[in-house]
């Protein structure tokens, strides 16, 4: 089963993200648990994307693919902006105590931590970002 | 994503209900500097109805936080739901807070 739908690169289409998430939890059976991480996981990368990937004014059209099989969620992001590999970002020093913690850098870990496979690549001049939980 | 404020002995509680997301973090966090503004030395951040945070969110407690360290002050949180408990352990939040099971162990000192 896969369902996609295409977003604008602003911030106020996290509303559309949550409702389209809850159609296919519903249909789909995925639990409340599991259904609230795939939000994170989709809010974080698209921020993302809205805040960072784009120097212009324009518009532009994101694609947020949701796919279930058996025992996988695999959520696909594509939009194209400038070149970026969320992958290699360094990971946060959760050890740290308040003082010495950095303010943010927390939305790709969050992906990364939530999910069990998170894969990036580049292809006809757009980011795909794949991530993928096992059911 | 609203609170609303009460005073729970020392504590000036702040009870955050619904989403608290990158669509709302930024009212949050203004809401939150403005109480800490008014001089609140001890705040509690009560959490029985908070439903979704994302690092958006979480990055206004670590501002208050840092905040309150500064000032002297104590940050108490309470009241986590499992999968909220769950982003705080990944992040590593949950040893950089005093977090409570419940409002009045929160408040007892």
């Amino acid at each position: 089963m896969k369902r996609t739908i295409t977003l604008s690169n602003r911030i106020d289409e996290l509303t559309r993200i949550s409702s389209f998430l809850k159609t296919c939890a519903d249909q789909w059976g995925i639990p409340a648990p599991v259904a609230l991480s795939l939000n994170l996981v989709m809010e974080e990368a698209f921020t993302n994307v809205v805040q960072y990937a784009y120097s212009d004014n324009h518009d532009h059209n994101i694609d947020l693919i949701i796919k279930k099989e058996d025992k996988e969620l695999e959520i696909t992001l594509i939009d194209d902006g400038k070149q970026y590999d969320p992958t290699e970002e360094k990971e946060p020093d959760i050890n740290l105590s308040a003082n010495d913690r950095p303010i943010g850098g927390l939305g790709v870990f969050l992906i990364k931590k939530t999910m069990d496979n998170v894969s990036y690549f580049r292809k006809d001049n757009k980011n795909h970002l794949v991530m993928v939980k096992k059911v | 994503m609203e609170i609303n404020v009460l005073q729970i002995k020392d504590y000036t509680s702040v009870i955050i209900k619904g989403r608290i997301d990158s669509m709302t973090a930024g009212d949050f966090e203004n809401k939150i500097m403005e109480i800490l503004g008014g001089g609140v030395t001890k705040l509690l951040l009560d959490c029985s109805d908070l439903t979704y945070i994302s690092s958006s969110g979480l990055r206004v407690f670590l501002v208050a936080q840092k905040k309150m360290l500064a000032t002297g002050g104590v940050l108490r949180i309470c009241c986590l739901k499992p999968e909220i408990k769950d982003i705080f352990d990944i992040s590593g939040f949950s040893i950089i807070f005093s977090i409570f099971s419940d409002v009045e162990k929160a408040t007892s000192d």
